[in-house]
């Protein structure tokens, strides 16, 4: 081989390198549009509120549970799947951090009894209790439950654990149906207090998906019965 | 080989080649054991110092069930050097000593095989083998048997995409963070209530699939508190990544105070 | 018959098959109703395959059988294996085996390639811990579709590309057993590529390659692109497996007896047999339970239904194990047969070689369940199947052996296709070795699952087979394709590929052995350094294929005429001018010797007998 030609062959070879470094770049940009990430809901600081560990920042969050995906981020037409049970007004969440977060979510869905009753009882809220309807309890049984909110474990080594897991009682077959097509929702509020800043998963436990276990569709997929909670500053 | 090629029209092919008679060929099979030698010494020696070279590479050892993978991973791959030696000085050793620049027409000797030394390789390969086997079974035997002492059982259920440990012989107390006493034999009865997933506790060196609809089992013995992390090791959907619980293993005291305020808050009830 | 240039080609059989596909779902969906929406995939997908082999004339003889019409003529059959000359037969049910062979090549190599780009993702995703590249669940489905791609990559890119066009030139017979069927297989693989690409449009899926139900059951309608795929691709495994044993045994020229056989020959007739007809149908029956689980809702896999999780992982691996030694036992082969060519020497040892690649078949059968220590099935087997599978690394040593002792006083050229089969010997030893700590049941307890299991099958497969492939790539290509490869280029690809493999692999293992799960979007801080390496270590590789591919294509184009015996290797194919003739064989050789005679009493006919290159 020559010296032009091996020349022409090694830029040869350096540009199908480039061309493959663009292609990769690509197609991660195009998945992660596909990907259609859910927008984030901030809880705005709203003062300080002293307690018992401490000066805390206090804010609020308000969610809500419907039996599709007609009435949160997924617009009125539904989306994809119209007929999945969704949280809205979306799934990916941000509290801050060495905060008092009062959480208010509405549930407009019926019940669908629990795997796991272990997921019928509140863990790691203030007092231990969650209100619905106004009324404190410690725990719903799980024929009664309709979803769940329960945050997990997340893999970075120092972050403060959140074990917060709390039921949403289901709206009663006889409620009738209001004028924006839903039954009058169960209101269940409780709170938690976040450490440091860190990274979590939230979900609902209760097997209200499609599919085997009821964990398929919406439960498997973000924007939906799934999200990503963020303990941050500013 | 057929009776198609071009036919026998090369010229003459000396063997051996030119230069080779001049001096004595050299004793290639002394020279290279003692390079093999030299370089299962230092391969040795290499990986008994590796965890100093690379921090952290095992988890901390914590169970006595760790503590023997943690002797058998270094074992083996002690066994392992020589072996691998054998091949790559040898391959090397021929590379660097019979290395031609170009194709000239010359092949090399006859050698079609020898079967002192096939039946050689194939008898120390079973041998090597059969010990492997051995010393595998025993320490399974010995892994597969409850420990002494008193049990400890915890059932541990898999749900996607978290696990809960209720203590049965505690009122059914359910976490979904592990805590275990010291120096305490612990069954682990693994189940799970929708997929496949595989409970891991990398610092106890302990692992067992939670599949639905049966209850697997798994002992450990912890030997050294500590905070550590139980995973789950089965691709089991879209949060098996972040499907971890905490594990906390304490001292007999430690462990009594957290198990009692963990009853305490259990029997307020709820559910 | 085919006289227009457009007819029963692609260009019928792709409008076919996507006509036939949407009639298909359409017409399940409306039978059925919302709830046969997964009937509707899974028969559209298969009505696609069907439409597609109908617009390509591939069931005009099976119609003239039926029909019990006359056989076609010499004349019919010989239009058949050349469809007019020019590059259009390759988009046609074509039965010359040498044009087969290169189909094969290219589009193995077009799934290395959709392959590779998954594993630039997934490192993408794994570069620093947070997920940051994509959410969950895009992040399952590429890792899903880079194993299973890979998977099927690596299981045709010897037997398909060096199978069809090297084995019956090499046995010394005119074509294939079965033309016919060698047109089918290679059009069935055709059919399930765009059935799997379809998975990341239906949900993607988040089982991973080895589609553990009862997770199968409950994943979105990618699943039943990914099980529609197995299906298609089992089937053309099998047809392919059928037609290689079968020529191997019945096609050989006089004088081929059964020692006089080229090692390559043994290995993939051997692999065929092991995996078409024995071991995938048992993945194929595994996908058609799945299937009817999703769209019928039987409860195979479901425990609830009385079905079993553990049924599942049997015949997933009853498949699984004898499959990844059906991926390294032709590269062995590859192996083996390149290396008494380039040391100039006998095949050391080769009854040893022939009876240990037996002896692996048979056991690779055997060790299925190792890869089920820790799933709690049958804790009383463990032993047993430690036992086998550390029995099968005997056989596997003898490979180390015959090649050592070929190599041993050989007069070593050190071409591109030797350096590869040199870099085998390394990785594979590795791969081989880690092996061990996997087969040992209570250190399975700790590393399975894990990374290192990750970077131990990538050693194997990727740092052992996929190394025989680019061995024989570089070896077989000017025979193939009448040009050489570009020498620098070569060398700049192994050199690149070999440090940067085994800078990504070894950081993996450290990972792994550090407690880091697989398949894991997501990962702790303390696994930051090793995963940073293998990221930067594969997209050095990544850099590396694609010097390999802009050599494939620029050589192949404008490369070097290749003289007809470039390595003055003494196998048949060899022997036969470039390109190698319609019935490559004037008149049916007599063979009269073993191929690696090297160093024989007489003369070598090569040297200056063999025209310098143009």
């Amino acid at each position: 081989m020559t010296a032009p030609q091996s020349g022409r062959h090694l830029l040869g070879a350096l540009g199908t390198v480039v061309v493959g470094a663009v292609v990769v770049v690509g197609v991660s940009g195009l998945l992660r549009v596909l990907a259609a990430v859910p927008p984030t809901l901030r809880a705005r600081p709203v003062g300080v509120v002293q307690t018992a560990v401490g000066p805390l920042t206090r804010a609020s969050l308000t969610l809500s549970t419907y039996p599709d995906s007609l009435a949160g981020e997924h617009g009125s037409g539904g989306g994809a799947h119209p007929g999945w049970v969704s949280y809205g007004p979306t799934t990916n969440l941000w509290v801050p951090a060495h905060a008092l977060v009062t959480v208010t979510i509405r549930n407009y869905d019926g019940a669908t009894t629990l795997t796991d009753p272990f997921y019928g009882r509140v863990q790691g809220t203030v007092g231990g209790v969650e209100w619905v309807n106004g009324r404190a309890t410690r725990g719903v049984p799980a024929a009664q439950v309709a979803h769940t909110f329960t945050i997990h474990m997340f893999p970075t080594p120092g972050q403060p654990l959140l074990d917060v897991s709390v039921p949403l009682p289901g709206v009663p077959a006889s409620t009738p149906v209001g004028a924006d097509g839903y039954p009058a929702p169960t209101v269940v509020t409780f709170q938690f207090r976040t450490g440091a800043s860190g990274r979590y998963i939230w979900q609902c436990e209760d097997p209200c998906g499609t599919r085997v276990g009821g964990f398929g569709g919406p439960m498997s997929t973000q924007g939906y019965m799934t999200g990503t909670l963020v303990v941050g500053h500013g | 080989m057929a009776d198609l090629g071009p036919g026998a029209a090369a010229p003459g092919n000396p063997r051996g080649g030119a230069g080779r008679g001049v001096r004595p060929e050299p004793r290639h099979i002394r020279r290279v054991l003692v390079i093999w030698a030299i370089a299962t010494v230092l391969g040795i020696a290499l990986v008994l110092n590796l965890h100093r070279l690379l921090p952290g590479l095992l988890p901390p050892m914590a169970s006595s069930e760790a503590q023997g993978v943690d002797f058998t991973l270094g074992f083996f791959t002690v066994l392992a050097v020589p072996v691998a030696m054998l091949v790559w000085v040898f391959a090397a050793y021929s590379i660097a000593t019979w290395r031609v620049r170009r194709f000239e027409g010359l092949d090399g000797p006859p050698i079609s095989g020898s079967p002192v030394l096939q039946t050689t390789w194939i008898l120390s390969s079973a041998l090597l083998c059969l010990f492997l086997v051995v010393y595998g079974l025993a320490l399974l035997t010995n892994v597969s048997a409850a420990p002494p002492g008193r049990l400890l059982t915890v059932d541990v259920t898999g749900q996607q995409w978290q696990w809960n440990f209720k203590y049965p012989s505690r009122g059914g107390v359910t976490t979904t963070t592990l805590a275990l006493p010291v120096n305490r034999p612990i069954l682990f009865r693994v189940t799970s209530l929708d997929v496949d997933h595989s409970f891991w506790i990398p610092a106890l060196a302990i692992k067992i699939d939670a599949i639905p609809g049966e209850v697997t089992t798994v002992y450990a013995m912890p030997t050294r508190e500590g905070t550590y992390t139980a995973r789950c090791a089965e691709l089991c959907g879209l949060y098996h990544s972040y499907m971890q619980s905490r594990v906390r293993v304490l001292s007999a005291g430690g462990f009594s105070s957290w198990i009692g305020a963990q009853e305490r808050v259990w029997g307020r009830g709820g559910g | 018959m085919a006289s227009r240039w457009w007819s029963q080609s692609v260009l019928t059989g792709v409008p076919m098959g996507v006509v036939t596909a949407l009639v298909a779902a359409l017409l399940t969906r409306a039978i059925g109703g919302p709830s046969a929406s997964d009937a509707a995939i899974c028969i559209g997908f298969v009505g696609w395959a069907f439409g597609f082999l109908g617009g390509m004339g591939a069931f005009r003889y099976p119609r003239t059988l039926l029909l019990a019409r006359p056989d076609p003529t010499a004349e019919e059959e010989h239009q058949l294996a050349v469809q007019g000359g020019g590059p259009w037969r390759y988009f046609r049910f074509t039965t010359d085996h040498k044009v087969v062979g290169i189909q094969y090549l290219v589009l193995g190599l077009v799934l290395f390639a959709v392959g590779g780009l998954a594993a630039m993702l997934i490192r993408l995703e794994l570069l620093r811990p947070g997920a940051a590249a994509f959410p969950p669940a895009t992040y399952n489905t590429i890792v899903g579709l880079h194993g299973i791609i890979m998977i099927a990559g690596t299981i045709i890119m010897i037997t398909g590309p060096f199978g069809n066009f090297v084995v019956p030139i090499m046995i010394g017979a005119r074509d294939m057993a079965f033309p016919r069927l060698n047109a089918l297989s290679f059009w069935l693989l055709f059919t399930a590529v765009p059935v799997l690409l379809c998975a990341p449009f239906l949900g993607g899926f988040p089982t991973g390659w080895t589609s553990y139900a009862p997770l199968a059951d409950q994943a979105p309608p990618g699943m039943d692109a990914f099980l529609v795929t197995i299906l298609l691709f089992g089937g053309s495994v099998a047809v392919a497996g059928a037609n290689i044993v079968t020529t191997a045994i019945t096609m050989r020229a006089p004088g081929m007896t059964w020692t006089r056989l080229p090692i390559f020959v043994w290995g993939a007739a051997m692999t065929a047999s092991t995996l078409g007809l024995m071991v995938f149908p048992a993945f194929m029956a595994a996908m058609v339970l799945l299937g009817l689980d999703r769209t019928l809702g039987t409860s195979f896999y479901v425990a609830s239904g009385g079905g079993s999780a553990w049924l599942y992982d049997n015949l997933f691996w009853l498949m699984g194990h004898p499959e990844v030694y059906v991926i390294a036992i032709p590269a062995f082969a590859v192996i083996m047969e390149l290396l008494p060519v380039f040391s100039r020497k006998p095949l050391f040892g080769y009854r040893t070689a022939v009876a240990s690649t037996t002896a692996i078949v048979g056991l690779s059968v055997l060790v299925w369940a190792h890869h089920m220590f820790v799933t709690g099935w049958a804790p009383q087997l463990n032993g047993p199947f430690m036992l086998t599978t550390e029995m099968i690394s005997i056989p596997t040593g003898v490979v180390f052996l015959v090649a050592v002792g070929t190599l041993w006083r050989g007069r070593i050229w050190l071409t591109v296709p030797m350096l590869f089969v040199l870099s085998f010997l390394w990785n594979f030893v590795i791969g081989g070795m880690t092996g061990l700590y996997l087969a040992d049941v209570p250190t399975d307890y700790q590393l399975h699952g894990s990374l290192f299991v990750t970077a131990h099958f990538h050693y194997t497969l990727m740092g052992g087979a996929l190394m025989g492939f680019f061995a024989a790539f570089y070896y077989w290509f000017p025979k193939m394709t009448g040009r050489m490869l570009n020498e620098t280029l070569g060398r700049i690809h192994f050199w690149v590929t070999q440090v940067a493999f085994n800078v990504t692999f070894l950081a993996m293992f450290y990972v792994g052995l550090q407690g880091m799960p697989r398949r894991v979007a997501d990962y702790s801080a303390q696994f930051a350094a090793g995963n940073f390496v293998a990221s930067i270590g594969a997209f050095v590789l990544g850099a590396a294929m694609l010097v390999f591919a802009y050599n494939i294509v620029s050589s192949w184009l404008r490369g070097q005429r290749a003289p007809s015996n470039p390595w003055h290797a003494k196998t048949l194919e060899w022997q036969v001018p470039t390109p190698v003739p319609l019935e490559n064989f004037e008149e049916t050789p007599v063979i009269t010797s073993w191929p690696y005679d090297y160093g024989a009493p007489e003369p070598t006919p090569e040297g200056a007998a063999e025209r310098a290159p143009a």
